[in-house]
């Protein structure tokens, strides 16, 4: 049956004796479009055409931690590799903490960390103050990091490993019409030329990664659809060098309705200055007055400091409906793998960016091979699968405790508690969810639901106070 | 050292204040502060307003000194923490004086003054904290490392929060259900002439028994109703939205 369905494609081909017997239905040459009606899809990768005469090509659009861990696996993996970066010494705004399971998994250097935040300090609305940390064992720490440092570093290092390197801003990409054909990217490219205008330039390759953040436009280009997101707003702030010793290795939650409705604000150290922030999904037109409310309960302690910098980013709340389309994949901000609760995306966007490179040099054989949508699913399962539980964790956490002002108290009541100390960072530094002893977890669940119900109770006296 | 302070450069300052012609002329210098920020295509600040920021600063560094000072103007530059960056004056008006009880005392409630015939008198406890967190939610005042908040209601007994707030919950509930199961359990006989123990043998009557209790339990207020269906649709909405992309798959496949 299969000859005789060959034996009817065979005249329809251009070219056609030359192939290799072990190609099966889908096989041509590279320099010839084929009139392929989709009847015969095969799936899985294995049964790709071989990529003749050269390499898979692969396009990353977006050279952040995504991007760059992308790129350095897919080198690795024997693809020719092109990031794209619209900017190489961007600062992105950004919280700047990373888990230290990161540092491990992705061989960094321990100078790009600028400190190490080894405690934490969580204030509730009525200014109650916890101190958590002391269950963290030396060697344990959260590093907060410059962006740029990073972001270069990563870049840097798969650019050695043989990965192409391009300035440029991608415009939009056509989507091919036939199977196997590959995707034509525009850009403009700056080749490091500040202010300039750039040339337009295009690019073929055969599959394309996504790491450009949240405004992602590779994201637009296949129709990803949108995400909801929260509005993160900083203020870089130097403060005197005396008060800057209290924040030593030291971060702040503060949690309230004056400070954000669904979110927390921060004051966390960076590597000479602090930043204070808030974010917000629902009011994000009062901003400013979080800020500031977020200034004013911080105010003792960055007294006398000026602000060197102010700016803002889109945290996404959620993935995308459509992570993947074709050989088209994306990753880290732009697919929305931000935590809830915490909204950590650093390591998330390494991760991913890497699990999909894994995927697409797995599904290649190293290069060797066409992918097609089926491998790069492969990644969505992979990734879907190990860190769902987190994501699934962080988002009852964030609907049970920053609903209201007497959640956030009962919240800041469990963090001294020293088992959920224990738990919280074990599951933040190492990305596990431990299901820990059995009834240590009982015991949590009771302090839990009598902190709710205790701060639930005062709640319906001050409600009671001001009728 | 206070003319140091005064000359590192503040932010904004909103014309307000008519304090010192120093602050004025700190305010025309908005240096690079990277005011708007470089990434347009992520974010549009609207207008300013950056203003307002550290407006509680100086004027709530004037008021601790002396909480019954107008909040509204800071005093010139001779207060060493006035007039510093974040510093401009409050825009708005409210009290600026912090949280202050005699019974508070090092950042906790201090059960010795909440005595009564002998025992610590826990009612006045809960008003007492009901008090003070209205107090903050309604004046969110800085957070002090020199004075620490360390109250944790868990000191107050179990039992005292049951008496008081689980006791007369419970007692509404049990009187609904009361009146409910009495209701019914008469309304039934009647119309079947099956009397109450033999009603509690029949499996549909259990099945109804189970269901009025669970409806007196869940249901204490017409709003509940809404409160319940949202929060089943909001348990299941984050799964919903992983879910997207594998909806995808199915329509192509």
């Amino acid at each position: 049956m299969t000859s005789m369905a060959l034996k009817s494609f065979v005249g329809l081909r251009q070219s056609s004796q030359e192939k290799n017997p072990h190609f099966t239905i889908q096989a041509k040459p590279l320099t010839v479009t084929v009139q392929n009606p989709r009847r015969f899809r095969v799936v899985a990768g294995k049964f790709s055409p071989k990529v003749a005469g050269r390499n898979l090509r692969v396009a990353i659009i977006g050279g952040g931690p995504a991007g760059g861990s992308a790129a350095e696996t897919l080198v690795k993996g024997g693809v020719e590799t092109y990031l794209i970066e619209r900017k190489l010494d961007n600062c992105k705004p950004c919280g700047g903490a990373i888990p230290l399971c990161m540092v491990g998994e992705f061989d960094l250097p321990l100078d790009i960390i600028d400190r190490r935040v080894t405690k934490m300090k969580m204030i509730s609305p009525s200014n109650v103050a916890v101190d958590i940390g002391q269950t963290l064992k030396p060697h344990e720490y959260i590093g907060m990091v410059r962006r740029e440092v990073l972001d270069s570093y990563l870049r840097d290092r798969a650019k050695e490993n043989g990965a192409t390197v391009i300035n440029g801003l991608f415009l939009k990409m056509d989507i091919p019409k036939e199977e196997n054909a590959p995707y034509v990217l525009h850009f403009t490219e700056y080749d490091g030329k500040v202010g300039g205008v750039g040339q337009k330039k295009t690019l073929e390759v055969d599959a394309v990664i996504g790491a450009d953040g949240a405004n992602s436009r590779v994201a637009k280009s296949i129709n990803a659809g949108d995400y909801e997101y929260a509005i993160a707003f900083q203020e870089r702030v130097k403060i005197p060098d005396d008060k800057m010793v209290y924040y030593e290795n030291l971060a702040e939650m503060y949690v309230g309705d004056d400070v954000s409705p669904d979110f927390y604000g921060w004051v966390f150290p960076k590597c000479d200055h602090v930043a204070v922030g808030t974010g917000t999904v629902t009011h994000k037109g009062d901003i400013k007055k979080f800020q500031l409310a977020t200034r004013n309960r911080a105010k003792d302690k960055i007294l006398g400091g000026k602000i060197i910098r102010v700016e803002a980013h889109p945290i996404p709340e959620h993935p995308r409906p459509r992570r993947l389309s074709g050989r088209v994949a994306l990753v880290g901000d732009a697919a929305g793998y931000v935590t809830k609760c915490s909204g950590e995306g650093i390591y998330f966007a390494a991760k991913s960016g890497r699990m999909c490179a894994e995927a697409i040099v797995e599904g290649s054989e190293n290069g060797k091979r066409m992918v097609d949508e089926g491998d790069l699913r492969k990644y969505l399962e992979k990734w879907d699968k190990t860190y769902w539980p987190t994501y699934k964790v962080l988002d009852v956490l964030q609907k049970v405790f920053y609903r209201s002002n007497p959640a956030r108290e009962a919240f800041v009541e469990m963090c001294a508690n020293e088992y959920v100390q224990k738990m919280t960072f074990d599951s933040y530094l190492y990305k596990r969810v431990v299901p820990g002893n059995p009834l240590d977890d009982l015991k949590l669940a009771v302090n839990t639901i009598g902190s709710l119900i205790r701060a639930n109770a005062l709640r319906r006296e001050m409600d009671k106070l001001s009728v | 050292m206070s003319s140091m302070a005064l000359f590192s450069p503040p932010t904004h300052f909103p014309t307000l204040s008519p304090s010192s012609s120093l602050s004025k002329t700190q305010f025309s210098h908005k240096p690079h502060l990277l005011f708007r920020p470089k990434y347009p295509l992520l974010f549009r600040l609207k207008a300013s307003a950056d203003n307002g920021a550290g407006a509680p600063g100086s004027a709530a560094a004037t008021a601790v000194e002396d909480p019954k000072a107008p909040p509204k103007v800071p005093e010139p530059s001779e207060s060493s923490d006035g007039a510093n960056g974040l510093v401009p004056p409050a825009p708005e008006v409210g009290v600026l004086s912090k949280f202050e009880d005699p019974k508070w005392v090092n950042g906790t409630w201090d059960l010795t003054q909440f005595q009564k015939d002998g025992k610590t008198d826990w009612d006045a406890v809960i008003d007492a904290e009901a008090r003070r967190r209205k107090w903050f939610e309604d004046n969110p005042e800085s957070s002090s490392n020199e004075n620490p908040i360390v109250f944790d209601t868990s000191i107050i007994p179990w039992w005292a929060w049951i008496k008081r707030y689980h006791l007369p919950e419970a007692e509404l509930l049990n009187g609904r259900a009361a009146m409910v199961g009495f209701f019914m359990a008469y309304f039934v006989d009647s119309l079947t002439g099956v009397g109450l123990v033999d009603q509690m043998g029949n499996f549909f009557c259990k099945t109804l028994l189970f269901i009025a209790v669970a409806g007196v339990l869940l249901i204490r207020k017409n709003e509940d109703i809404e409160t319940i269906k949202k929060l089943l649709e909001e348990t299941t909405f984050y799964d919903k939205q992983w879910q997207a992309t594998w909806q995808d798959e199915n329509k192509i496949e």
